[in-house]
């Protein structure tokens, strides 16, 4: 920890902070949404904000990867014009928390692996993160800690920290920087707030504990061995395929190809949308053939694209414990309960594999 | 190129989905630009005895006579839509179903009922073939507009299979449930950008059951919330009655 990256901030001046962060640029943080739900939405000032929260109802991923994204425009005429669109803002993230950082660095690693995907790369480079460390679970949903995400690590511009009397704030980046200077309320950080921050991480790792009765390296072996597990066809019952768990998570990316013309049916644009595995169209082929057609199938696809099939390509797991999946899951399938279950059932198969 | 001639026509119904049409508002200049309506008895007297390239046909088929009608639109017709839950699902309609002809007769008619000679509800694809489907009740205007695009272009338009849920999420609504309210969302066919939930609304079910629904996991969740069984078959019946009449 390098004194000179960290800065003060008297928690009184938290909403004068917020408030000249939105002088100087689009802000986008967490609002109250009542019944307690969250989103982030555009704040004009610090009142809306809302700094103790759970997870919001859609992640902040919705800045990197738009619901809905123009890929295209094109027009009839004499000649037909093809015109390649890239939307993007500048735009602040203030209090996302350290899930859906990681959520977020998961996106950048496929996004930017072959074929690269323009739109977000250029995208990414607009967004400015600050980041809001949870000192404590937000709820019982989250598994955090089994995945690693509730220390902060990478991914963010800024981070700020709750100590007892202030904010520490670590500077991760020139943009980052410059919000600093800019804001100009900022003071510099002494071995005392150092120490604090230190003793804070120290206590994180009691309070969050491995919320999963295995360890992340034997994920692989799990799964392997768990393809025909009953688990599964228990899913098939209580899944209405409604695709809330997909919509919700931090770390799916999959998306469907639509076009639209206007009503003069000469110009028009191509565009993308989220799509999921959970819904019926989404592996229905020419020929009206599904090759997910059960419930059971495609939850499974969900929790092998989770906990599977990224740790082959990318040597990482593509959850980020924020719990979003199990609460907002109208049937209460639980990741948690999930993942348990399936280290019930598969246990056996495993040990017998070290023997 | 001659613009398409159009024409709508109801069958058992309120008409409100053909008020949505004609309540479009500024997007209506630019349809008219280019579809020629030649029949449209909400907004205007003029006839027309030829031949339709698109009829939009609002309602249910309850009696006798509107079958004889509604064969005769479909064989003067190059394209038939049903437009709103009437004519696409049966619609409230269907509710007449689930009681004795004689009764529901009776009910409406008293002792005359018998100079009204009724028929079992249907939508319009159980009577002739329907080439575009527009859910809703009534039907939400953008996706008029997107069909009517689509039959211009000369392409299918898909009524999603997936539930409202999906557009609900993805519009940030704090779920209905969560609220302690019974929404049919999860089990009603998208489409409408979950206009009702959007506005604070529950979800009726008006577009009608998912493809592929399971009903018996909604059941379980709704144990979960403690809602009575009855209470949901009940929902599902108020649009979905005429469905038993696909499955035959």
């Amino acid at each position: 920890m390098k004194i000179e990256q960290y800065r003060i901030l008297e928690k009184s001046l938290i909403n004068e902070f917020i408030d000249k962060l939105t002088s100087i640029s689009k802000v986008s943080a967490p609002v109250y949404k009542g019944f307690n739900n969250y989103a982030f939405h555009e704040i004009k000032s610090a009142d809306e904000v809302s700094l103790k929260y759970i997870p919001t109802i859609i992640p902040p991923k919705k800045y990197f990867l738009p619901i809905k994204e123009t890929l295209l425009d094109f027009k009839k005429g004499n000649e037909f014009k093809v015109e390649p669109t890239v939307e993007y803002d500048n735009i602040v993230l203030f209090g996302v928390h350290t899930c859906d950082i990681s959520g977020i660095k998961c996106l950048n690693m496929v996004l930017s692996d072959k074929p690269k995907d323009t739109g977000y790369l250029v995208r990414k480079k607009h967004i400015t993160i600050i980041g809001l460390e949870c000192n404590d679970y937000c709820d019982e949903y989250a598994s955090c800690a089994f995945v690693g995400a509730h220390i902060p690590t990478t991914g963010y511009d800024l981070m700020f920290t709750e100590l007892t009397d202030c904010f520490i704030i670590h500077i991760h980046s020139s943009k980052g920087m410059d919000i600093i200077e800019k804001t100009g309320i900022f003071k510099p950080a002494d071995s005392n707030n150092i120490e604090e921050l230190k003793a804070l991480r120290n206590n994180k790792l009691r309070i969050f504990n491995n919320e999963i009765p295995t360890e992340r390296r034997y994920l692989p072996d799990l799964f392997d061995r768990s393809f025909n597990a009953s688990v599964w066809k228990e899913l098939e019952q209580k899944c209405l395929s409604c695709g809330n768990c997909t919509a919700v998570c931090p770390t799916c990316y999959c998306f469907d190809i639509k076009e639209d013309v206007d009503l003069s049916l000469q110009s028009g644009e191509r565009y993308r949308l989220w799509f999921s595995c959970q819904l019926d169209p989404f592996a229905k082929v020419a020929g009206g053939i599904d090759f997910r057609r059960e419930r059971s199938a495609r939850q499974r696809h969900r929790f092998y694209r989770k906990f599977r099939y990224h740790i082959d390509r990318y040597g990482m797991v593509f959850c980020t414990g924020c719990g979003r999946c199990s609460r907002t899951c109208m049937a209460k399938i639980n990741l948690k309960e999930v993942l348990t279950s399936l280290i019930r059932e598969s246990e056996a198969k495993i040990w017998r594999k070290w023997l | 190129m001659s613009k398409p001639k159009v024409a709508f026509f109801d069958f058992a119904c309120c008409e409100g989905c053909q008020l949505q049409v004609a309540n479009i508002g500024e997007s209506l200049l630019d349809i008219l630009d280019i579809i020629q309506v030649v029949e449209f008895r909400e907004v205007m007297s003029e006839k027309w005895d030829g031949e339709f390239d698109v009829s939009f046909v609002e309602g249910s088929i309850t009696d006798e006579h509107a079958v004889e009608r509604i064969k005769k639109i479909r064989e003067r017709s190059k394209i038939l839509v049903a437009l709103g839950s009437c004519a696409t699902i049966g619609g409230v309609n269907g509710m007449k179903n689930c009681f004795p002809l004689e009764e529901v007769g009776k009910y409406v008619y008293g002792e005359s009922y018998k100079f009204f000679p009724t028929l079992q509800t249907k939508a319009v694809h159980q009577v002739v073939p329907v080439d575009y489907f527009i859910n809703g009740c009534p039907v939400y205007q953008p996706e008029f507009i997107t069909v009517l695009k689509c039959i211009l272009q000369g392409i299918p338009y898909y009524v999603p299979e997936y539930p409202v849920c999906v557009e609900c999420k993805l519009n940030e609504n704090v779920c209905m449930y969560d609220r302690g309210l019974t929404c049919m969302g999860p089990v009603t066919k998208a489409g409408c950008n979950s206009w009702c939930i959007n506005n604070g609304n529950i979800c009726y079910g008006c577009r009608g059951l998912t493809i592929n629904p399971n009903t018996e996991g909604f059941k379980e969740v709704l144990k979960k919330y403690n809602i009575p069984e009855d209470f949901l078959m009940k929902k599902i019946e108020m649009y979905n009655k005429c469905r038993e009449l696909d499955k035959q």
